[in-house]
């Protein structure tokens, strides 16, 4: 077997942004270790966690930063979206506030990100459906006018976490194969591995073998 | 050092040409002393990348090898060669120690590397050499805080091209060493080890991979043929050569027909023929097992050997790599008369090596047979990723025209014709090949099937009759099929009677073979698993400091006075953590805001331990400006700064820096002092927030009285003042007296004066030049291009009342100070100038400027200037009611003292 020089073909930098308690350190643990943390302390800074998934047979590294949603640190953490190559913003259904500041967080991303980074809304806490205070479909016409992905999910019961953060991922090599996103760009949230070489295919060898018979 | 990417693939390129047989199996005029073998060594291009080469292609390209070191490691009884390569990466600036295993040494190929050990040339390393005790003076450890001591030994000589000596290797990495640990740089910012964790992970996975083999890993079963035929130089006739090739129960799965003497004519042995013989190949096709579906896979023609791998159909998909190769060992050991062809095929994840050869004839010339085998072992090489040999395949077959012969003893008429199997056994007695493989002189490690058929050779032709011409040649078993390797059974082992075309039968063997084939399902599933783990503790181990708290708390912070905050930093992750604060984005720059210190800046921590990190706040002249610009324009609660703790290759935190100023005349704008009616030390910081963002053209008073105070004082020192506002240095800021001076101003106190006059005039200085916009602010622009005081006072006019009237008192003040030889008229001039039309734009000194902010002090405040002033006073004749306003608007002060600061003001018009 010939050595692989990564394990991964491509990292993608998310970042995760949102008010204060909708669960966004809960999302990523639930994708990254498939449990729910429950009393789970106020993120004081940034966190991150990596997950390698597949997408199109492409081994693709996740690298997701997990940002504080107090509005003391907003000014801090909008260093953080450089780079990102997918913005999951969260709320909470069951607090409207959350639902209201979407467009405050929505304009800082579309500032400090490049224009192909691919914004996923996430409304948290859909195991609260006793509580809900955002219908889901005044928060899909919010996603759709503004030409966000969405995805009501639960960080509780993992109910559409793994789905949220690949979609967001096939959505951002849908753009790589579209020639959407520049690699070689810093800013594009997306660096490049080169491919394993690992075993060359019987049909690419086949007429080098038959040159080496023939003459 | 190869690490241009257009050198290496045109040694790609070079290679692929000669792995062409007709330039390998060429008559090399170098090659008459040495074997071909070695002569094809040498033109291969891949080889002539030295092993420094070899190293760096394990490396991407910002990371450089900068040298390599031969050694080996004693493990258990064995000696494991290691390549320790020394490698910085450029972008990071940082060094390490690779410690790699390889397959050969010298390793011929990337892939013999692999990376066993990584050693980070961080303060923690060592390179020791204590040979107390030891079993060999040659011999050193090397150790980090993330690696255990390993022990390596060294030999006195060097094998690997471009390696370099003990001395030479110690002292690279003792001066890498103290390059990093030395340089300012890689102690102040990050030492950036972050690429040594793809190698770390990698490795990882592999290793992982490789341990759980077993789960995914299982044996199939493939039928093996072979057929071996020396045709004695005849062309193709209608020999029945189905009854060779389709023996067995079952089809076949791979076919090895291996043909010798197809052609030993002197021109094709002069021109190397190696041109497959088609006609040759088509008939072995048709005379196949009836049930397979076949296709040739390669065939490869030295002279008269021929070797065709033939593959059912389906198996294509699944052949991964084949490869052909040549050996001569004719005349010269050049010529292809006699010598090895061979094929190398990877069939899901086994390898496997077929050889046809055909060795030295004659009797008497065991010896020469020997070498001609030692030969093709030593000389075939595969131009494959590994380059591998024979050897280093799973599974070999060996099949030819060996030319062992029955070594009969004096006396004795050997039973050749007879059909009872005993028969057989008694001539393999005396069989040289199982004689000198009993040895170890030749075929070490290889099988053979127990022979049930007559000798092979020599036969007359057309018939089953042994020699008859006059040599009576003894018959032999000469056409042989040997294996070495795992899981390989022998179903049958034959030689066919019925061909008579030839002197020689020829021979088949059919085979089981237990190939290792990857269960791709089961594959895929614990791949995923391994990289999860993986995952699963990068998220794990990824290093965690704690600190005993994240908000610092500063309690009241007044102007000029250090406030100190400690917290403390722990490491109780299980590796050592590096930790430092991160530069904020422009326009900051910096890891903190201007009245913060924060010590040490980065520091490392080993587990378990802790640090001490002191942060001091201090609103001074160089900060007072930039503080109170935040606080009036924070949105949100006020925090002094958050700080990001940074963990290398971990999370980042933040720390608050909070407290409440406590307000001060310093640094706020006239207009703000103006709209006070209390003493400042009476207002919360947020009261003066809101008082800075008040932008209402009402005011309390016209002039604060802070300024008033102090031209007051000033004026009745008389000539007590020298020195004074000569300039902007602020070294009364720096004593402690200097805040009972802030206290005095912040109280409005009636008692006198706290200090020298030289302490109030840079007081008075200070509260000028701290602001955020200067005096003259918006029209310092414009009226630097005034050229006399009267188009001056036009927009001076235009500035708020506030501005207008302290620069007015200010410069009768002055003129009048100058007047009587108090002040001295070029410092006044200069000093003022700078403060008072001070640039927004953060430019460096500008003398040009400064001259021109001279020039324009200078006009309002020499004696020459006359009634100038007055105009601009008649249009704000305000001025003698900032008393009164003062007056009116105290509640506290002590009535006297303002009514004194009245006449004071009035006095000066």
């Amino acid at each position: 077997m010939s050595s692989a020089p990564y394990n991964y073909n491509y990292i993608f930098k998310y970042i995760i942004i949102g008010d204060m308690g909708v669960g966004k350190s809960c999302l990523l643990h639930q994708f990254t270790e498939k449990k729910f943390m429950a009393n789970c302390p106020h993120t004081i800074g940034v966190e991150f966690g990596t997950r390698i998934i597949e997408v199109d047979d492409k081994k693709i590294k996740l690298q997701i930063w997990d940002t504080a949603g107090q509005e003391r640190f907003r000014a801090v953490t909008r260093s953080y979206y450089r780079g990102a190559a997918g913005a999951l913003m969260v709320y909470d259904i069951t607090r409207r506030s959350t639902y209201n500041h979407l467009s405050s967080w929505l304009t800082d991303t579309r500032n400090l990100t490049n224009p192909n980074t691919v914004i996923f809304l996430i409304g948290n806490k859909s195991d609260l459906e006793s509580t809900r205070e955002v219908t889901y479909e005044e928060a899909k016409e919010f996603a759709d006018e503004n030409g966000l992905m969405f995805l009501e999910a639960s960080a509780m019961s993992g109910q559409n976490v793994e789905e949220a953060f690949l979609e967001t991922a096939r959505k951002i090599y849908q753009n790589i194969q579209e020639g959407r996103l520049d690699l070689n760009a810093s800013e594009s949230g997306v660096q490049h591995r080169p491919s394993q070489p690992g075993r060359t295919s019987l049909t690419n060898e086949a007429p080098n073998t038959k040159d080496q018979c023939s003459c | 050092m190869n690490t241009d990417p257009a050198m290496t693939s045109k040694s790609t390129t070079l290679s692929s040409l000669n792995s062409i047989p007709t330039i390998s199996a060429a008559v090399s005029s170098s090659g008459l002393l040495g074997s071909v073998a070695s002569d094809n060594d040498m033109r291969d291009g891949e080889i002539s990348l030295n092993t420094i080469e070899i190293v760096q292609r394990k490396f991407k390209d910002n990371e450089k090898v900068l040298s390599i070191f031969e050694a080996y490691q004693i493990i258990g009884q064995e000696h494991r060669s290691r390549l320790l390569a020394l490698v910085v990466s450029v972008a990071g600036g940082t060094y390490a120690v690779f410690s790699l295993a390889t397959a050969r040494l010298p390793p011929r190929n990337v892939n013999d590397l692999s990376i066993d050990k990584i050693f980070a040339l961080n303060e923690t390393f060592q390179i020791g050499s204590d040979k107390k005790g030891s079993i060999s003076q040659l011999q050193f450890d090397l150790k980090t805080a993330d690696e255990a001591a390993v022990k390596y030994f060294y030999y006195p000589i060097i094998s690997a091209e471009g390696a370099s000596d003990f001395e030479t290797f110690h002292a690279q990495i003792i001066s890498a060493k103290f390059s990093m640990t030395h340089s300012t740089a890689a102690t102040e910012s990050i030492l950036s080890y972050s690429w040594l964790n793809d190698y770390r992970q990698i490795g990882e996975v592999k290793q992982e991979l490789k341990r759980r083999e077993n789960e995914y890993i299982v044996f199939k079963d493939f039928i093996v043929y072979c057929g071996t035929w020396n045709v004695n130089n005849k062309p193709y006739s209608d020999s029945p050569l189905h009854l060779w090739l389709s023996n067995g129960e079952q089809p076949a799965d791979i076919y090895a027909i291996a043909l010798q003497e197809l052609d030993t004519s002197a021109k094709a042995i002069t021109f190397s023929e190696n041109r497959p013989d088609p006609m040759w190949i088509s008939k072995m096709l048709s005379s196949l097992h009836k049930d397979g579906e076949y296709e040739e896979l390669t065939s490869v023609r030295l002279v008269g050997m021929m070797l065709t791998i033939i593959i059912r159909k389906q198996l294509r998909p699944y052949i991964a790599r084949c490869r052909v190769k040549t050996v001569a060992r004719g005349v010269f050991n050049t010529l292809g008369n006699k010598g090895g062809v061979a094929v190398s095929i990877q069939l899901n994840e086994g390898n496997l090596c077929f050889v046809n050869s055909h060795l030295a004839a004659h009797m008497a010339f065991v010896e020469a047979r020997n070498e001609d085998y030692a030969g093709i072992v030593r000389g075939l090489v595969f131009d494959d990723d590994l380059k591998r040999t024979i050897n280093d395949h799973d599974h070999i077959f060996w099949i030819g025209d060996l030319n062992y012969r029955i070594e009969e003893p004096p006396g004795l008429q050997l039973p050749c014709n007879r059909a009872s199997p005993n028969a057989y056994d008694v001539l393999m007695k005396y069989d040289q090949l199982r004689i000198e493989m009993g040895k170890g002189n030749c075929f070490d490690g290889y099988s053979e099937g127990r022979i049930k058929f007559r000798p092979t050779y020599k036969y007359d032709v057309g018939t089953d009759n042994f020699d008859s011409s006059e040599k009576q040649r003894a018959p032999a078993y000469c056409d042989r099929v040997l294996w070495k390797g795992v899981r390989i059974e022998q179903l049958a082992y034959n030689s066919i009677m019925e061909i008579r075309q030839s002197d020689h039968k020829p021979v088949y063997a059919i085979f089981r073979v237990k190939i290792k084939t990857k269960d791709e399902k089961r594959y895929k599933r614990i791949h995923e698993e391994v990289l999860k783990l993986v995952d699963k503790r990068e998220n794990e181990n990824q290093p965690q400091i704690s600190v005993d708290k994240t908000v610092l708390d500063f309690g009241v912070v007044r102007f000029n006075e250090l406030s100190v905050c400690d917290f403390t930093v722990s490491n109780n992750c299980p590796m050592p953590v590096e930790f430092m604060f991160k530069v904020k984005d422009p326009p900051l720059n910096d890891i903190c805001e201007k009245w913060l210190q924060v010590e040490p800046r980065a520091e490392t921590l080993m587990t378990d331990s802790t640090k001490r990190v002191r942060v001091k706040l201090l609103a001074d002249v160089r900060s007072i400006t930039g503080l109170l610009k935040k606080i009036r324009t924070t949105n949100w609660k006020f925090d002094f700064d958050i700080l990001i703790l940074h963990v290398k290759n971990g999370p980042d935190m933040f720390l608050t820096v909070t407290g409440e100023y406590k307000p001060s005349c310093f640094g706020l704008s006239v207009e703000t002092l103006c709209r006070t009616n209390q003493p400042l030390n009476t207002y919360t910081q947020a009261q003066v927030k809101d008082l800075m963002n008040d932008d209402s053209p009402e005011f309390r008073v016209t002039m604060p009285r802070e300024f008033f105070f102090l031209i007051d004082y000033l004026h009745k020192q008389g000539n007590k003042v020298e020195g004074a506002f000569e300039t902007l240095e602020y070294k009364h800021a720096r004593s402690l007296q200097f805040n009972v001076i802030r206290d005095w101003l912040d109280t409005w106190s009636s008692e006198e004066f706290p200090g020298t006059p030289q302490a109030a005039a840079e007081a008075l200085l200070m509260l000028l030049d701290l602001p955020e916009k200067p005096l003259l602010d918006p029209f310092v622009e414009d009226l630097l291009q005034t050229n006399t005081a009267a188009e001056a006072m036009e927009l001076i006019s235009l500035l708020s009342s506030p501005r207008r009237n302290v620069f007015v008192h200010l410069c009768m003040f002055l003129r009048q100070g100058i007047e009587r030889q108090y002040y001295n008229l070029q410092h006044v001039a200069s000093v003022f100038g700078r403060i008072l039309l001070r640039s927004t734009a953060h430019a460096g000194r500008d003398f040009y400027r400064e001259t021109r902010c001279r020039d324009f002090m200078h006009r309002f405040i020499s004696s020459d200037i006359g009634g100038t002033l007055s105009t601009g006073i008649a249009d704000s004749s305000g001025i003698s009611g900032v008393g009164g306003g003062a007056n009116g608007g105290s509640s506290n002060g002590g009535g006297g003292g303002d009514g004194s600061n009245t006449a004071r003001i009035n006095a000066i018009n």
